[in-house]
């Protein structure tokens, strides 16, 4: 249906210049529609005259399938934004931008901007001499960025993959997506900073780097191509290049209480940054203030200012242009300088004790939450003086925190501490409440004595050991969901292939990756962790009608994990079978017959499949010590162009601020559900503007749409946290849950994660809230003239209805 | 009533307590501009057109002294006549929040312009930049037009103070500055100078809140005296905003001077005659125009941002939390 040509639409011929949206040149007189003399510069530096029609001409090409854009519309407000004597290339770049902006009206013209600007990119690539998938590959290793071996396996399987370049695939592509795509994960020609690779070719290229034969690239770039699954932002940047580092989280344990390993970790999370990793590093061995220092006699200044100097690391090092650098502090809260901690990125207060480019999250014990329920007093103590705490979780831990009391440096309430960690989160969504004790007791890795996971990572959804020497390393990649459900239900035997091939290849990625430290060249191949997420749980539900928080929706979300975790597990054992198990597989909990569900004492559906599978494991072992981790996937889900993890939408209607720009996301289940109804109209569009995507005000919606079609604001969250509850015993590492709170208050901020530790969660991430005020909205009819506000008078002022300005009856 | 010369200092019982909800609300938004990273800007800079670049330095010069006179005007007339002690604190915070603003925009320009020679003619802009020139002139026209009145005793006296509040709140703030808005949204939209556009933002979530709050004054004081707004003063509204419109349409043409697409000067006045009418409509008069926004990527502002925390600052979070620790609140 669509030819690989440029946007004009004609397979280009030999000898013929492609076709752009730039009008040819031509002797004919100049036609009657073209603008006040409007004109284009041609790459060759000639101007000629532009012509709506021949623009249409070039936009109707693109509009296969999409019954619902005006080409002629995209194609006059193209010509009328143009300035005379534009080039060429900005009349092709404001026809893309033309067809984006009218989005918020019509989503098909997503699918239209999104063509012409593949269009465009494949144009570019051609006109760098890359004319196939090859030429693409053997351009990027002549400017250094394509490797050796992937070189040599594309050049000896060319014509085999040349020919399984499809381009039909760019069709499920929305505009973000593509955009995303185009702005950074092409690989750029390193002078002209032009791409020299188009979508396809590109997700080729990341296949032919993870496969040993062309068969096995070509089944894996057609998984990828379909969007049903992606990799982690890593390997989708770095696979097939010359430096194949694609894995997404580094787990630093926290630099001994001396100077010296202090700077060795700078210079490992600098090392780390550079090609793309996000960092979690805990803190929680060093001294805190005014602790002794024997060398010198002197005291301590505490952990801030070396948290001020890797601050300032973490945002020098920018990951190739494509991304800052990012890193999450983990602290155990008996440290002494937690209360300075938690005020770090504070926009308020001394500028040398703050860092803004810093996460913060606090390693919880189950100890301090027991004394914030019992009110109880709660002991800061200085490693100094207790070193063994960040290796002891569970009763360890509480008897040797208890003995190290006596010694504490300074005695605190312990609500009082949770109160702060709650204004902090509150303040900054920062601060995120990560739990030590269940971290470690579910998990398969802390099977033996020694073995301690001290911290998670960027985005709280891993959960590896890790010690001085070993950094814990984890490759990530994510199945759509959406693009395995239909209005019929999830279509059970794709999930299952498509997380066997997922599995398999993130396998691979342990044996192919290029460690930037030797701390994780050791951790990586002794327990060949892998991190197995989901995204597009919400689009699931919305195709099947079923509300966030029914229990439907709860059920199902829990069968599809176990079918995940299930399939994962059997995957790995056969892995195990021919390559043998991870090394130290003998200290994980499996070792001993326990399965991830065993721990939690779950119960499970598919009881013959889990028997199967403990059978082999106990025969020949696991290949992957995790293989579940439910990662943000804030960019991948928006090249898939699907909602981001397991969240619900967080708007009918809302903008994404990226590196790329801002873009207009709308909810294409609603405008379906509201167009059957020919509700699709300019009017109730604005009312939707209006109330900030909410849809609750509409009284033409029937109730079950509006509960269908709730945003994260409105719904219970006591519902997100049940639904990851439900969830967690089928994943063996954890979860990326965020909260959302338009408006909160300590109350209800410590409510709320009390129940989340109560239900068992290991780790939360961030808390989403509102601003209090927003800027004035300039697209929405102004409300018809403002009725006179009366000054109240003084019995007035102390009415009920203006409670925050009455304090007369408090 | 509002306008009645003197000096209030009772704050119990309350007499207009919306005013002091918008003090409150203003804490909660409280940014400094240590918070915005300008570097990656650098970048940016480099790689715009020239047509793009001349841009971006009339934008800033403007910026320069834009604040400066709002908050001049704030003291030597606002503070004066808008006797409420809950009105007061408002405008004392605004007076910090314009503080902020300028503080921010130099530090733009020192980031954007190190050298100091060209930094120091960006600040003289309202002295050598005609497109400039001429909208401070039409500031200080209305600054200066009630400089002199110490007490509002007349009716006469009260109109011409509620045409400066309305100068500043409709034209300056509200269209002066939405203007300037426009130009950053355009930029922000294409992906460039995210620095500029997160400051940007977080001025304009506060300038939002200073036109609605300068607008809550001339509402309070319509229904306190509705014989001051007559024939006479609704013709001068409009031929006050008809002029703002002329000085920020040749500001226009001055910036899209070198070509700009995606943002032609035709459009600009289409825009601009739009937000005009708007400002009309809060104002309860007739619009003059019938314009509509032709700007598409206008009406990303007006819906919720969701910020890729790896990529930008999330801005939407807020300074005063209140509570206290309990285990039942319902969540």
């Amino acid at each position: 249906m669509v030819s690989p040509c440029a946007i004009g639409g004609r397979v280009d011929s030999p000898g013929k210049k492609a076709m752009t949206l730039t009008p040819e040149k031509s002797s004919e007189s100049v036609p009657a529609q073209r603008r006040h003399g409007m004109r284009v510069r041609e790459r060759d530096g000639e101007l000629t005259p532009v012509d709506v029609h021949r623009v249409l001409a070039a936009v109707e090409r693109w509009v296969t399938g999409l019954d619902e854009v005006d080409p002629l519309r995209v194609a006059t407000r193209t010509v009328s934004g143009l300035y005379d004597g534009a080039t060429s290339d900005e009349l092709d770049r404001l026809a893309v931008q033309t067809a984006a902006e009218l989005i918020g009206e019509e989503p098909q013209y997503s699918k239209l901007a999104a063509r012409l600007l593949i269009d465009l990119v494949g144009r570019q690539v051609r006109e760098q001499g890359a004319t196939t998938f090859s030429e693409s590959v053997a351009l990027g290793h002549e400017q250094g960025l394509i490797g050796d071996d992937t070189l040599a396996f594309v050049l000896r399987h060319r014509s085999e993959l040349d020919a399984a370049v499809d381009v039909t695939n760019d069709l499920r592509f929305e505009y973000f997506g593509v955009r995303t795509v185009a702005d950074r994960y092409l690989l750029k020609h390193p002078v002209n900073r032009t791409p020299i690779e188009t979508p396809q070719y590109w997700l080729l290229r990341v296949a032919c780097g993870l496969s040993g034969n062309p068969a096995e690239a070509v089944a894996f770039y057609r998984l990828i191509a379909s969007l049903a699954y992606l990799p982690s932002s890593p390997t989708l940047f770095n696979s097939g290049t010359r430096h194949t580092q694609m894995s997404s989280c580094f787990l630093v344990d926290s630099p001994k209480d001396e100077l010296d390993s202090i700077y060795e970790r700078y210079h490992q999370v600098a090392k780390l940054s550079k090609f793309s990793g996000g960092i979690g590093i805990a803190w929680s061995r060093v001294r805190g203030r005014g602790a002794l220092i024997r060398g010198t006699n002197g005291k301590s200044n505490g952990i801030v200012p070396f948290l001020k100097t890797l601050d300032a690391g973490v945002a020098a090092v920018n990951q190739g242009g494509r991304r800052k650098g990012a890193a999450c502090v983990y602290l155990e809260p008996w440290h002494p300088d937690i209360e300075e901690f938690l005020e770090l990125r504070d926009n308020t207060g001394e500028e040398s004790r703050r860092t803004h480019n810093l996460n913060l999250a606090n390693w919880i014990p189950d100890e301090f939450m027991r004394r914030v329920e019992a009110d109880a007093d709660w002991s800061l103590i200085d490693p100094s003086d207790a070193p063994e705490l960040p290796d002891l979780f569970g009763p360890a831990f509480d008897e040797a925190y208890r003995a190290a009391e006596k010694k504490a440096v300074k005695t605190v309430k312990a609500r009082d501490l949770y109160g702060r960690m709650m204004r902090t989160l509150a303040q900054t969504g920062n601060g995120w409440m990560t739990f030590k004790d269940r971290s470690n007791a579910l998990s398969n890795q802390t099977g033996a004595p020694g073995n301690t996971i001290h911290l998670s990572n960027l985005c709280t959804e891993i959960l590896e050991v890790n010690s001085d020497d070993e950094t814990a390393v984890c490759n990530l990649g994510s199945i759509n969901l959406g693009a395995h459900t239909t209005a019929g239900g999830v279509d059970w035997e794709k999930l299952r292939a498509t997380v066997r091939t997922a599995v398999v290849f993130l396998d691979r990625v342990i044996d192919l990756n290029y460690y930037p430290s030797a701390q994780a060249a050791t951790s990586n191949p002794r327990w060949r962790p892998v991190g197995l997420g989901l995204m597009g749980l919400q689009d699931a539900f919305f195709t099947l009608r079923l509300p966030f928080d029914s229990p439907r929706a709860r059920e199902l979300s829990t069968r599809v994990q176990e079918e995940i975790l299930l399939t994962a597990l059997e995957t790995s054992a056969g892995l195990a079978e021919r390559f043998g198990p991870h090394p130290a597989f003998p200290e994980t909990r499996a070792a001993h017959g326990d399965l991830h569900p065993d721990l939690w004492g779950a119960q499970v559906t598919q009881t013959a499949r889990w028997a199967g599978v403990k059978a082999r494991i106990a025969a020949h072992g696991l290949r992957n010590s995790l293989l579940v981790a439910i990662a943000p996937t804030a960019t991948i889900a928006s090249i898939a162009g699907c909602y981001e993890c397991i969240e619900p939408q967080v708007s009918n209607l809302f903008k994404r601020e990226t590196m790329s720009g801002e873009f207009l996301q709308i909810n294409t289940y609603l405008v379906r559900e509201l167009k059957a109804r020919g509700l699709w109209t300019a009017r109730i569009r604005e009312a939707i503007r209006r109330a900030e995507g909410s849809v609750q005000g509409i009284a033409e919606l029937p109730a079950d749409l509006k509960e269908l079609f709730r945003t994260a604001w409105e719904l219970p969250q006591r519902a997100l946290i049940d639904l990851a509850a439900a969830r967690a015993p089928f994943i063996d590492q954890s979860q990326s849950l965020n909260l959302f709170l338009a408006a909160p208050t300590i109350g209800k901020l410590s409510s709320m994660y009390l129940h989340a530790w109560k239900s068992g969660l290991k780790t939360s991430y961030y808390l989403r809230s509102r601003p209090a005020t927003r800027i004035q909205q300039a697209t929405v009819a102004v409300a018809p003239a403002v009725a006179p506000i009366p000054a109240l008078t003084a019995a007035e002022a102390c009415s009920l209805e203006n409670p925050e300005s009455c304090e007369a009856c408090q | 009533m509002l306008l009645d010369p003197g000096m209030d200092l009772t704050l119990r019982p309350m007499k207009y307590p919306h005013f002091f909800d918008r003090f409150k609300d203003a804490i909660k938004n409280t940014w400094t501009v240590d918070e915005v990273d300008l570097h990656a800007d650098l970048a940016d800079l480099a790689r715009l057109t020239p047509a793009e670049q001349h841009l971006v330095s009339r934008l800033v010069a403007f910026f320069a002294t834009g604040d400066t006179i709002v908050a001049n005007n704030l003291v030597l007339n606002l503070y004066q006549h808008v006797n409420s002690p809950e009105g007061r604190l408002y405008l004392s915070r605004q007076l910090f929040e314009e503080a902020v603003h300028v503080q921010f925009y130099l530090n733009l320009l020192d980031t954007y312009v190190p050298d100091s020679d060209e930094r120091a003619a960006a600040f003289a802009a309202v002295d050598n930049i005609p497109s400039i020139a001429r909208k401070a002139e039409f500031c200080f026209t209305w600054i200066d037009s009630v400089f002199d009145l110490r007490r509002l005793e007349t009716k006469a006296d009260r109109r011409a103070f509620l045409l400066n509040v309305i100068c500043f709140a409709a034209c300056i703030e509200g269209l002066f500055f939405y203007g300037a808005f426009a130009y950053v949204y355009f930029l922000r939209s294409r992906g460039v100078l995210q620095g500029l556009a997160s400051g940007t933002n977080w001025v304009f979530r506060d300038e939002s809140m200073h036109m609605a709050f300068a607008f809550d004054v001339v509402d309070q004081v319509r229904a306190e005296e509705p014989d001051l707004f007559d024939a006479e003063m609704e013709r001068q509204v409009r031929d006050m905003l008809a002029e703002a419109v002329e000085c920020e349409v040749q500001f226009a043409e001055d910036l899209l001077e070198q070509g700009v697409s995606g943002l032609s000067p035709g459009d600009m006045r289409e825009y601009l005659q739009h937000v005009a009418d708007r400002r009309l409509q809060v104002l309860g008069i007739e619009p003059m125009y019938g314009s509509r926004n032709p700007f598409a990527f206008m009406e990303l502002q007006d819906v919720q941002e969701l910020s890729n925390f790896f990529e930008r600052r999330v801005s939407a979070y807020q300074v005063g939390v209140t509570g206290s620790v309990t285990f039942d609140d319902d969540f």
